[in-house]
Formats: C-alpha cells, sequence, structure tokens
C-alpha cells in the first residue's frame, strides 16, 4: 500500500458521503433534476422555473447543514484521536475530561433564560455552551496539576468528577425550568437546531486554529506513546506539549459541541477505526481521523434525517446505534489484534 | 514543505472566517403566487389592505393581503385555523396537529423532534404560523431562508386567546368568522359563569397529567389553563398553591387533601380509574372510594385554541353536574 492511498481512501469516503447529504433529505429530488441543478451551476446557466425550488433547497438548506456537519465530525474525530493519544487510554473520547458535560450546564442554563430575538439573543445558548466548556477545561486542568507536571491520571479523574457533578446540575436545571426540558434534552441527545451559514462560520476559527495545532502535532503525539519520562529524555517539552494538544482538542470539541449537541461514539469509534486499518502513527491518523470522523457523520446526519422524515432523530442516537455494531465488526475482522 | 502548506491553508481557513456573514450571497427563494407579504416596507401608495401586526417574538410583521398558503407549526394554531373557517388554506402542518378530522390529509413537515425545512419550504408558503411551543431558533432559521413567520404568543387569558382568534382571521382574510367565532365563545363562557355563579360548594379536585410515577403525579400549577379553567368551572384545583406550572404532588401529600374528585388528564395513555384503584396507597382517598374519577381528554385544556372553551363546559359537567339537570 503506498503512503497516499489511506489519504485517497478516505477522501473518496468523504466525497461521496458529501455528495450523498446532498442529495438526500426530506424532500426527494429526482437524479435526473439533480443533475440538471449541478451541471447548470458549473455551467453558469439559469435554471428553469420549476428547479428552482429545488435549486434554492440544495444551496440554501443542505449546502450549509453538510459543512456544518462535516466540520463538528472533523472536530470530533480529530479530537478523538488526539484525546487517546494524549491520555494513551483506548477509552478516551473528547469528552472525557467534561467539555460535554460543561457545555450541557451552559446550555441548560442559558436554556432557562428568555433571550431577546436579535443576532446576539439566538447566539447567546450556543455561545454560553462554548465558555462553560472551555471554563471546564480551565477548572479540571487547574486542579489535576501538580507542580509544573500535568499527570494523566489526575486529569482523568479531576474531569470525570467534575463530568458527574456538571450533569447532576445539569439535570437538576432542567427539571426545575420544564417548559424548556424538550430543548435542553434535544441538546444532550445531539442535533442541529441552528441553520444556515451563520453557524459555519462562527465555528470555523476554533476548529482551524484547534485542528490545525492537533495536525501539526503529530509527531509529538507519537512521542507521547513512550510515556511521559521518556518523552522528556527524547527532547520533548512535555508539560507544554500536553497542554497545547489538550487546548486545541478541546478548543475544537467546544465549539463542534456549542452547535451540534453532545454527539457520542464519532470521537471514540473512528479514530480506532483508523487505527485498525492504518496503523497508530499520529501523523498519519490524525488527518485520517478528521476525514473519517467528518464522513462518518456525515452518514449518521443523512440517517437521521431520512428515516423518520420529515420529523429528525436526534444524530446522536444514530451514531450510537450504527457506531458501535461497525466497530464491533470491525474489531472481530482485524487482522493486527493487539494493536494497541 | 508540507508544514508550511499547512499553516497557510490554517491561516487562509481564520481569515475566510473573519469575513461577514452577510457577504455570503444566498440565492432567493422562489416566488409564490397571490399577494406577497412584504416584510416592514411602507408601500408608495396607500393600499386599502395593508396590515401590520407585532408577533409574539416583537417583530414587525406587514402584509398587503390575506395569507393564501398557510403552515402550521403547532397542533393550537391547526385548531384556530380550522375554526375561523381557513382550514382551506393550510398547506402543511405538524405531526401533532390531529384536530378537527381534515387535518390528517395535509403533508407534514416535522413535529417534536424537530422540524424539516426543506418541506416547508417545498410548499411554498406564503404565510408560516409558529405557536409559542417552536423555538426561536426555528422561527430565525426559516426568516433566513426568506418565508414570512408569525408567532403566535401562548395566551395567558381567555381574553388573549380571542386577540389571538382575531388576529389569525385577519392574517388569513375571515375576520368575520374570527369576530363570529369569538362572539359566540364568549356568549358560551358567560353562560358557564351564570351558572357556576349560583353554586354552593367548590369542590377540591386533583387533576392528574402524568402517572409514571403513582406516588408522585404531576398536576397543573398556577399559571396554566388547567389550573384556570378548573377554577373558572367552579372547583378547586389541588396544584393551586404549589410552585411551577407542571408541578408533582406526592401522594402523601394528596392523602392529606384528599380531593373530592379526580380527573384523569392522562386518560389517552392508558390511565382508567380501574387502574387507579389499583394503585398502592390509592384507595384510601375518598375520590377512588366514592368512584369519583374521570377520564378527561387532556387537549382540552393544554391547546390554546378554540377548544379551550369546550373544555371549560367539559369541566363543569364534571364538576357540577346538578347545574345540568
Amino acid at each position: 500500500m503506498s503512503r497516499l492511498s489511506p489519504y485517497l481512501l478516505s477522501c473518496a469516503f468523504l466525497t461521496a458521503a458529501i455528495l450523498l447529504s446532498i442529495a438526500i433529505g426530506s424532500v426527494f429530488i429526482p437524479p435526473t433534476d439533480m443533475g440538471r441543478i449541478l451541471t447548470g451551476w458549473f455551467f453558469a446557466a439559469s435554471l428553469p422555473e420549476s428547479l428552482q425550488t429545488f435549486a434554492f433547497i440544495i444551496v440554501s438548506i443542505r449546502l450549509p447543514r453538510t459543512v456544518l456537519v462535516l466540520l463538528t465530525g472533523a472536530a470530533l474525530g480529530g479530537s478523538g484521536a488526539a484525546y487517546q493519544g494524549l491520555f494513551r487510554n483506548p477509552l478516551a473520547d473528547p469528552y472525557l475530561i467534561g467539555v460535554a458535560s460543561g457545555a450541557g450546564l451552559g446550555v441548560a442554563a442559558a436554556l432557562s433564560i428568555q433571550w431577546p430575538y436579535t443576532f446576539w439573543g439566538l447566539l447567546a445558548v450556543p455561545l454560553a455552551g462554548f465558555l462553560a466548556a472551555m471554563l471546564t477545561i480551565l477548572l479540571v486542568y487547574s486542579l489535576a496539576r501538580l507542580g509544573k507536571t500535568i499527570p494523566t491520571t489526575n486529569l482523568i479523574l479531576a474531569g470525570v468528577a467534575f463530568s458527574a457533578f456538571a450533569t447532576s446540575l445539569t439535570s437538576l436545571l432542567m427539571l426545575r425550568s420544564t417548559g424548556e426540558l424538550r430543548r435542553a434534552f434535544g441538546f444532550l441527545l445531539g442535533g442541529y437546531t441552528q441553520a444556515g451559514w451563520n453557524p459555519v462560520l462562527t465555528i470555523l476559527p476554533f476548529l482551524a486554529i484547534g485542528l490545525g495545532f492537533l495536525v501539526l502535532n503529530g509527531h509529538t503525539l507519537n512521542l507521547l506513546q513512550f510515556g511521559d519520562e521518556q518523552a522528556q529524555q527524547l527532547g520533548l517539552p512535555v508539560t507544554r506539549a500536553k497542554t497545547i494538544i489538550l487546548v486545541a482538542a478541546s478548543l475544537a470539541t467546544a465549539a463542534a459541541v456549542s452547535f451540534s449537541g453532545v454527539i457520542g461514539f464519532i470521537g471514540l469509534i473512528v479514530p480506532h477505526v483508523m487505527r485498525l486499518w492504518f496503523g497508530a502513527d499520529y501523523r498519519r491518523l490524525l488527518p485520517l481521523s478528521i476525514i473519517g470522523g467528518a464522513g462518518a457523520l456525515l452518514l449518521a446526519d443523512v440517517i437521521a434525517r431520512s428515516v423518520l422524515s420529515p420529523q429528525e432523530l436526534p444524530v446522536g442516537i444514530v451514531t450510537a446505534l450504527g457506531g458501535a455494531p461497525f466497530f464491533l465488526w470491525v474489531l472481530r475482522k482485524a487482522k493486527n489484534q493487539g494493536y494497541w | 514543505m508540507f508544514r508550511k502548506l499547512l499553516v497557510a491553508l490554517i491561516s487562509f481557513a481564520v481569515l475566510l472566517a473573519a469575513c461577514t456573514p452577510s457577504a455570503t450571497p444566498v440565492p432567493q427563494p422562489p416566488s409564490t403566487t397571490g399577494p406577497l407579504p412584504s416584510t416592514t416596507e411602507v408601500p408608495s401608495t396607500p393600499a386599502p389592505t395593508v396590515l401590520t401586526f407585532t408577533d409574539g417574538l416583537g417583530r414587525t410583521l406587514t402584509f398587503t393581503g390575506p395569507a393564501q398558503r398557510v403552515v402550521s407549526l403547532a397542533a393550537s394554531n391547526t385548531e384556530i385555523l380550522f375554526a375561523v373557517g381557513a382550514g382551506a388554506q393550510l398547506v402543511g402542518r405538524d405531526e401533532a396537529s390531529n384536530y378537527p378530522e381534515a387535518t390528517t390529509s395535509i403533508p407534514t413537515v416535522g413535529g417534536w423532534s424537530g422540524f424539516s425545512n426543506e418541506a416547508i419550504v417545498a410548499l411554498k408558503p406564503d404565510l408560516v404560523l409558529a405557536g409559542g411551543i417552536n423555538p426561536p431558533e426555528l422561527v430565525a432559521a426559516l426568516e433566513q431562508l426568506g418565508l414570512t413567520v408569525y408567532l403566535l404568543p401562548n395566551p395567558a387569558t381567555l381574553e388573549e386567546l380571542y386577540t389571538n382568534l382575531e388576529t389569525v382571521g385577519k392574517l388569513t382574510g375571515h375576520i368575520a368568522e374570527a369576530a363570529a367565532l369569538v362572539e359566540s365563545l364568549k356568549g358560551r363562557v358567560a353562560a358557564v359563569d351564570a351558572k357556576v355563579g349560583s353554586i354552593e360548594t367548590r369542590p377540591t379536585v386533583f387533576y392528574e397529567f402524568d402517572a409514571t410515577d403513582p406516588t408522585k403525579p404531576y398536576t397543573y400549577g398556577p399559571g396554566t389553563f388547567g389550573d384556570l379553567l378548573i377554577q373558572r368551572a367552579g372547583g378547586d384545583n389541588i396544584g393551586a398553591h404549589l410552585n411551577g406550572q407542571w408541578v408533582q404532588v406526592s401522594l402523601e401529600q394528596l392523602v392529606i387533601a384528599n380531593p373530592d374528585m379526580i380527573l384523569l388528564g392522562d386518560a389517552a395513555y392508558g390511565e382508567t380509574p380501574e387502574k387507579v384503584a389499583g394503585r398502592p396507597g390509592w384507595e384510601t382517598l375518598s375520590a377512588v372510594k366514592e368512584g369519583k374519577v374521570f377520564p378527561f381528554n387532556d387537549d382540552l385544556v393544554t391547546r390554546p385554541g378554540p377548544r379551550l372553551v369546550d373544555g371549560l363546559e367539559a369541566l363543569t359537567m364534571l364538576l357540577h353536574p346538578e347545574l345540568f339537570k
């Protein structure tokens, strides 16, 4: 297998998922019309009256949604791989140290207030989720620090403890404000409430910075697999590297979660599948997890949108229902058992 | 080399995101047939039927004519539309809309777990009637797609309900019918008030709308229509002095309060008076011993539409059957 073929495969998968996401929705657009619309754009021709609604649906509804889901999946896949490398733990996922529970708490708190119907008012709930998630990371990081080092065990323990605390507070808030219970619950199950290009443009800078730093730190993650002391002796500034990776991965996750709700399994399963198929070199694993996560979430979103059409299943349910059996199948068939 | 390329790509992505959202061009929605409602545009020559409304979110909307294709996003809105005679103008509904019978033939566009913006756009409505039950993000998303959305706020009193009915009448061009409907509703409410004015005792009522846990059932507290209508029908709601709108009552409190009558708002979910009598601890309640446990159609007190008056009359008949002999 050449060095490029994993990327080719993943990109092909992603492209197929993107096309599927644009083509499928609750309104059935016949493939011939679809072809005419796409060729119409390509050659900048004007479309006949009958196709304008379909074109509008594709450009203004499906395309922003596709890009948002793509970015969310990329963030989850990439930060999942980074967390697994950072904590050297196969059970690590992007929500390990409390990003999801922190965001859930922020969102539940924000939903109990009636925000005015303005640009900032509509942005208030995702913003509250994002800020709460970043505050959680800060808190957990400070709690876990021991002098100048950050033992990973402490991070995990502090994260799990704070997650439990935040989750129970969230449940309390949800019980108290029964009027907004459904919206808070929808967030926790994972789903997209905002549409259009605004969410995409809002999270893009955070994702670019977060995922960019992660991809540049592939070699660092490889070194960290040897353990903190070994990596230090190999010349890596361990504390600084861990902090950067932690912050970058959490930034990407927090930005994605604030608009998409808590979508599980993508951050856990996709890196494992990529590792089983293409090896555990993080320089390659990180970009592949990013691409694979984007494709996987796109597929899950297509299913979530079509199964109960015109209603939408929360995406988090589909990822769990589909992801778990798929991963078990991959695990059983893997030739390199003991890949971890 | 690869790292430089990556850094360049990242910087490009950040710069791209720094552009304002308004810079992305959005293709215009396809034109709808019939009189087009325009948002906040003052016509140069005053037209005779320019109507300005302020909806439940405080937005001002201007219409040049009645809406001909309406999509309803709440079951209560569907009932109101049919009641004012605008049923023929309804082209899309939410899944919970099940009254009257004619709604079942109208295509659905979503429901409890979300709406499909595509399906709504594909129906080419000139008015989307949202309710208090719909989140503001949905209204914003539909507005961004170029649709006209009017959010009918949840009424807190019957007078606010009448205002909502008149508003929908104006929006859909059934002003006379809406006015007639309001008059008939007012007449029926006045008749109930007259009857209830002559009662001597007010029975205490426990209205249960969720008993998934029979030791802690849910009831209506102050601020809900359930509470308001029970009071108006000449009863005392057990939940009236509780904290919150949809509150739990423990079985112990219920035994102490010992209501004269129990109404099962969750009858649609399978609760029957026999099942209630079989619940451990409930057999001591005098309402259960005297057989004063009645099923009730919860939609009549929860959907903020004209059927609230049906609910009021039904409650009065249950609470004071002696008035109807």
